[in-house]
Order: C-alpha cells, then sequence, then structure tokens
C-alpha cells in the first residue's frame, strides 16, 4: 500500500517538473508564433528591404486603399526598419562598454581589496540598483542627468574633437541631452548591477591557491587578475555580459523618454535616435489609427525583428563561452 | 388566445412609440442614469473636458466623467475597440476607419485653434510666419533663425542667429494632423505632394529636430530648447505665455496676417459653416475668410453609436448633449478658460442629430 501510494507520488512528481519545464517554451513558442502571425502580411508586402530600407511611412490613412499581393495598406506607406535596428545596437554596444569596465572593476573591488565591512553594504547599494523601475531612471535621464550632461560634459567634448574621419563622430552639435550618448551612458547604468553581482560571485569562486601563487612568484596585482583571475571566469563574465545585453536590447521605457524618438540614424553621438522598443511604444497608437491594419502588422514584424536578434546575441555568445572553455587559461581549467 | 391579442396590442404599442431613445426633452439635454463613462484622446481638448467633467458631474451627480489626455490616436482607437466611451479628436475620422467602422461617428463639440509657439530671445512682439516658410523650415531647409526669408517679411525685428530646432509629436495626434494638414494647404507642392497629413507623419531630417509627447511636452520641450519651434493647441496658450514662449502671426489664404483670437477663430470657423456635411467631416484649414486665423477646427467626439448597453447610451447622450448646449458646456465660462469658440447654431443642430444616434 505504502509503495502504491510513493510510486503515485514519484510519478505526480516527476510529471510536474516534465509541464514545469515545458510550459516556459511552451509561453515563449506561443508569444512568438502569435507575433509571427500578425506580422505575415506585413512581411508579404514590405518584404526584405524591411531590413535594409530606411524611412517609416504611414501612407496617406485620409486617402485611399490600395493592396498588394492581396494584402490592404494606405496608398504610399513603406516600411524600412534599417535606422531603427542600428539605433539599437548602437545604444546596446554603448551601454556594454561602459558597463563592462564599470562591474568587473566594481567585483574586483568588492572581492579582493576592499575590507568586508564596506564591500557587504557597497556589494548590496549595487544589486538595489538593479531594483529600480526603469521609467525612474528614465526620469532621471530625461530630467537631470541629460541636460547636465549636455551643458557641463558635451561641451567639452565637442569642442576639442579634431575633424577627422572617426572623431568627426563626436563634434558638435551636442542638442539638449536627449540623444544616443545619454541612452548609452544611462542603459550602462542599468546593465551594471547585471554584469557587476554575476562578476562578483564569480570572482569568489575563484581558488585561493593558484592566486596566492601568482603572488609568491613575484606577480603584482594586475598580473594575478589579468593572467589568473580573469581567464578563470571569462566564460562567465561572457554570459553575464550577455544578460545585460539582453536587457539594454529591449529597454524600452528608458530609451522612449531619454532617446527623443527620432526616427533616424543619430548624424553624430549626441543626437537623438530610436531604438526598436522605444519605436514600437511610440508608434503603437499612431499605428492603430490605420483602419487597414497594416501599421500595426509592421510594428510586430518589427517586434519579431527584436526577438531575432536578442535570440541571435544569445546563440553567439553560447558559441564563444563554448570557444574559451575548451582554451584553458595558462593556470588551470578557464572554463 | 388572450394572450395573442395582449401580444399583438403590446407589440403595436412598441412599434408607435417610434425609435428607442431618440427624443430631446425641452431643456436640450437628457437626464442620465447612474453612470461612470471614460473620455480620453486629444491633450487638445483635455483640459476643456476636465472643467466640462466638473461641471457635468455638479449638475448630475450620479454621472462621473473620468478624463485623460493620451492623444488623438489613442482616443480614435480606444473608441473604436470599446476601451473608451468617449474619444476625443482634433482629426475627423480617416475613410479607411469609417469604412472599417461604419457605427461611428466624430460629432463637433467646440471650435479650437493652434498655435505656433518659438523659443527666440529677444523677440517679445508676434513674429509673422507663413505656412510656406514652416514648410520649409520643418524639412531643414531654413535652419536659421535670421534667415532671409525670415528677415523679409519681419521687417524692423532683430533676429538671433541661433539654429533652428524643430519640434513635433512624437505620439499619434489630432495637432500633427492640423499643423501638417496647414502645411499641406499652404505649400500644396512641397508639402503636400511629399509628406501631406496625417496623425502621425515621416517627419524630414530636420537638423536637430525633436519629438515630444503631448501638449504638455510641446510648451515643456520648447521652454528648455532655446531656438525651438513647435505647435501647441490653443488651449495651451497661457502656458506657453507663462514658460516665456511667443507665438506667431500665420498668413492666411488671403495673405494677411492674424493671431488667434476670439474674432479671428470665429471669422474662419464661420466661412465653413454652411459648407460643413451632417456627418461633421471637414477640414476649417486655410479658408476664404480675409480676417480669419488659418488653424481653426472643430473638436470631435468619437462615440460608437451603437452600444451595447442603454443606460450607458443615454449616460453618453446626456453628457454630450450637456457639451454642445449653449448654456451649459458651449458656454463661455468653460470655452474662455481654454480660448475655444462656440459653435454656431446650425452645427449644435448637427451635433445633436448625430447624439440622438447614439443607442
Amino acid at each position: 500500500m505504502a509503495d502504491a501510494a510513493r510510486a503515485n507520488e514519484e510519478h505526480a512528481w516527476r510529471w510536474s517538473a516534465r509541464v514545469a519545464v515545458l510550459l516556459p517554451l511552451a509561453a515563449l513558442a506561443f508569444a512568438v508564433t502569435v507575433l509571427a502571425v500578425k506580422a505575415w502580411p506585413a512581411i508579404e508586402v514590405n518584404g526584405w528591404g524591411f531590413l535594409t530600407g530606411s524611412q517609416w511611412n504611414y501612407g496617406s490613412s485620409y486617402g485611399a486603399t490600395v493592396y498588394t499581393h492581396g494584402v490592404a495598406h494606405p496608398m504610399g506607406s513603406a516600411y524600412g526598419a534599417w535606422d531603427i535596428i542600428a539605433g539599437t545596437l548602437q545604444s546596446s554596444v554603448i551601454a556594454v562598454i561602459v558597463a563592462l569596465p564599470i562591474s568587473v572593476g566594481a567585483a574586483f573591488a568588492l572581492t579582493e581589496r576592499l575590507p568586508a565591512w564596506i564591500s557587504r553594504p557597497l556589494g548590496f547599494a549595487i544589486e538595489i540598483l538593479a531594483g529600480i523601475p526603469s521609467v525612474v531612471i528614465g526620469l532621471w535621464g530625461l530630467l537631470t542627468f541629460g541636460p547636465f550632461l549636455a551643458k557641463h560634459v558635451y561641451p567639452i567634448v565637442a569642442d576639442h574633437m579634431p575633424d577627422v574621419p572617426v572623431l568627426r563622430y563626436f563634434r558638435n552639435p551636442v542638442g539638449s541631452g536627449e540623444g544616443l550618448l545619454t541612452a548609452g551612458l544611462v542603459l550602462g547604468l542599468m546593465i551594471v548591477p547585471i554584469i557587476a553581482s554575476t562578476t562578483t560571485d564569480l570572482f569568489r569562486q575563484v581558488p585561493r591557491l593558484p592566486k596566492e601563487g601568482g603572488e609568491a612568484l613575484g606577480m603584482t596585482d594586475w598580473e594575478v587578475a589579468s593572467k589568473v583571475t580573469l581567464p578563470w571566469v571569462r566564460a562567465g563574465i561572457i554570459g553575464a555580459t550577455v544578460l545585460g545585453l539582453g536587457r539594454a536590447l529591449g529597454e524600452t521605457i528608458a530609451v522612449a523618454l531619454i532617446g527623443g524618438s527620432i526616427l533616424h540614424i543619430a548624424p553624430n553621438i549626441f543626437q537623438p535616435f530610436t531604438t526598436i522598443a522605444a519605436t514600437i511604444l511610440s508608434q503603437l497608437d499612431g499605428a492603430q489609427t490605420d483602419g487597414t491594419g497594416f501599421a500595426v502588422a509592421t510594428l510586430a514584424e518589427l517586434g519579431l525583428v527584436l526577438a531575432v536578434i536578442s535570440v541571435g546575441v544569445n546563440l553567439a555568445a553560447r558559441v564563444i563561452i563554448n570557444r574559451s572553455s575548451r582554451l584553458g587559461g595558462p593556470v588551470g581549467r578557464g572554463a | 388566445m388572450v394572450a395573442a391579442i395582449v401580444g399583438i396590442a403590446l407589440s403595436s404599442a412598441v412599434i408607435a412609440a417610434g425609435p428607442a431613445g431618440a427624443k430631446l426633452p425641452k431643456s436640450g439635454v437628457e437626464t442620465p442614469p447612474s453612470a461612470t463613462l471614460i473620455e480620453t484622446g486629444s491633450t487638445l481638448l483635455y483640459p476643456l473636458w476636465n472643467l466640462w467633467a466638473g461641471g457635468f458631474g455638479d449638475k448630475y451627480s450620479q454621472v462621473t466623467i473620468q478624463t485623460a489626455g493620451t492623444g488623438s490616436g489613442t482616443g480614435i482607437t480606444d473608441a473604436t475597440n470599446g476601451t473608451a466611451d468617449i474619444g476625443a479628436s482634433d482629426a475627423y475620422l480617416s475613410p479607411a476607419v469609417v469604412s472599417a467602422n461604419p457605427s461611428l461617428e466624430n460629432i463637433p463639440l467646440a471650435i479650437s485653434a493652434q498655435l505656433v509657439a518659438y523659443n527666440v530671445p529677444g523677440v517679445v512682439a508676434h513674429l509673422k510666419l507663413t505656412g510656406k516658410l514652416l514648410s520649409q523650415i520643418y524639412q531643414g531647409k531654413v535652419t536659421k533663425w535670421n534667415d532671409a526669408s525670415i528677415a523679409a517679411i519681419n521687417p524692423g525685428l532683430t533676429l538671433p542667429g541661433i539654429p533652428i530646432v524643430t519640434l513635433h509629436r512624437s505620439d499619434s495626434s489630432g495637432d500633427t494632423f492640423l499643423f501638417t494638414t496647414f502645411l499641406s494647404k499652404a505649400d500644396p507642392t512641397g508639402w503636400g505632394a511629399t509628406i501631406a497629413f496625417n496623425t502621425t507623419v515621416p517627419w524630414p531630417n530636420a537638423p536637430g529636430a525633436l519629438g515630444e509627447a503631448g501638449n504638455s511636452g510641446m510648451v515643456s520641450g520648447c521652454k528648455a530648447t532655446p531656438g525651438c519651434v513647435a505647435y501647441v493647441g490653443v488651449s495651451y496658450q497661457t502656458q506657453v505665455l507663462q514658460a516665456g514662449l511667443g507665438y506667431a502671426q500665420l498668413a492666411n489664404a488671403k495673405g494677411h496676417y492674424e493671431v488667434p483670437s476670439a474674432a479671428t477663430i470665429t471669422a474662419e470657423a464661420a466661412s465653413f459653416t454652411k459648407k460643413t456635411p451632417a456627418s461633421g467631416t471637414i477640414s476649417l484649414i486655410f479658408g476664404p475668410a480675409a480676417a480669419g486665423y488659418p488653424i481653426v477646427n472643430y473638436e470631435y467626439a468619437i462615440v460608437n453609436t451603437k452600444q451595447s448597453d442603454a443606460s450607458k447610451a443615454k449616460a453618453i447622450r446626456s453628457a454630450l448633449e450637456w457639451a454642445v448646449n449653449k448654456n451649459d458646456g458651449n458656454a463661455s465660462s468653460y470655452l474662455a478658460q481654454v480660448n475655444f469658440q462656440p459653435l454656431p447654431a446650425s452645427i449644435v443642430t448637427a451635433s445633436l442629430k448625430q447624439i440622438l444616434k447614439i443607442t
């Protein structure tokens, strides 16, 4: 009797676990499928030009309705998302460039340098930063940080840039603070807690012996860090960075507030721009006034592009992690 | 047998009574049942709806009107899918939306206008601007305030050499619809042929252009950006002046420069009163009135005439009848606070006909 009951329990437990694993996958598949179905009319009409074109024209919804491949849309509507995709990639790259050194440096300081009575509350404070809602950070960026940067920091940078090919991107005009660089900096600030807390945990796992051995051999702090600690946790840091990058790619409200909502590539790093998520947010209401439903389908297609980019970034990270796991560092596994 | 006779008698009594809910009492406003109405949409109309919600609630405490300023596009969408009971919009419904939803009506409630505000330090008087010039500015072809074309029509004003920063609405906006209609009519071969008018348009790449959300965003954005030019609803005229911004005299179709005032707005609207169709769908922009301000419009309530709940339909009718009544919502005590003008009597009659269709 007791055996049968235990066998049933075991059975129920195993099945619950299987359902628990399948539910998130089913939810993801459902979301992507519904998005694809909603976007299908737009995919048919926009074609591959959607990824390379640069205009976002609703057409004259107060004019005639035309039919392309059997799909109804306003006359003159033409959509190309390259400027929006570029804005997404640019702001996320800036965010990672800003966040990575800060996070790794903070993790180092917390685990190796600072005494426990400072590092514990500081570590806690960094994790609290992750809990601040994006809209609050966006509001701070819009009202305080952006204007401060535009008045005091950007002019110093912009005035001293020579007129040569790459650095030309950093020259005047500086604008009012709403733009690519401000958004990139704020996004970087938002992903620092993600990368820093994961990196701190990783550094704590590095065994003492190799590090102490390195110091005993006369290596400096920096050499121990760069040749022992970092290679040991390289895969983990890449993973944490990709997590942060995923958040930066999908961040909506902060970019919508700070970015300036201009559907073109920013002509220099201080000017307004937009990302996919911010575009969907700011354009959805307008898209719904298109009585043919084509504009909403195009926004769904844009969402699908973002989903594909996120998945692609994650897959690329897995490949990099696998590669670097196989190459051992000079000391130990380096996995 | 008796039941059949009673049944026939009852049904003939119903037929004799006529269409349900289509009678207007002597006061002009039906008494509403208890209800909560949701109004959302145009930020131009939002300040007035707040005043109306207060006034209507004082008279009929059994009805609460909840208001929100979310943009005309949202107003139209929410009214279409039933999220809001009354959608507020500066733009009339597009033919595509009307054919997809034949039971939607756009009902004129009041007459409003739009300013062109600017932040040009040192200019105190009302700058003169034309629609064609604004079209050039928003296309990025005229980039500085002391450009020859601006100086030519403003002799005697010292204009600074600062760059012009154009502000436009990033949300789906009836104000964008009004402004781009003005630019299309004033510059038909340029703006009208390439970009045309809509609640959202593909704005050309003017240097430094910014997108702002809502009329309040336009005012605060313009205040924070020296050299800005922005289109703002007349209900925000006080805020524009408090922010230290100026607003332009615009050239109408007869070439006269006019500021938005009760006289100029009423003159413009009057030139279209006879031409307004029963559906209320007409643009009042860039009209033939010699002394008319060129950017004037009807403020519309977008309502679905086929309501699912008869008592809510009566509450909606009551609120709208109160709003267009010249002694209630259309009285100057309300309209003057937002610089709107009352509807002419013939338009009030037409609006009431539309309102009585809501069942």
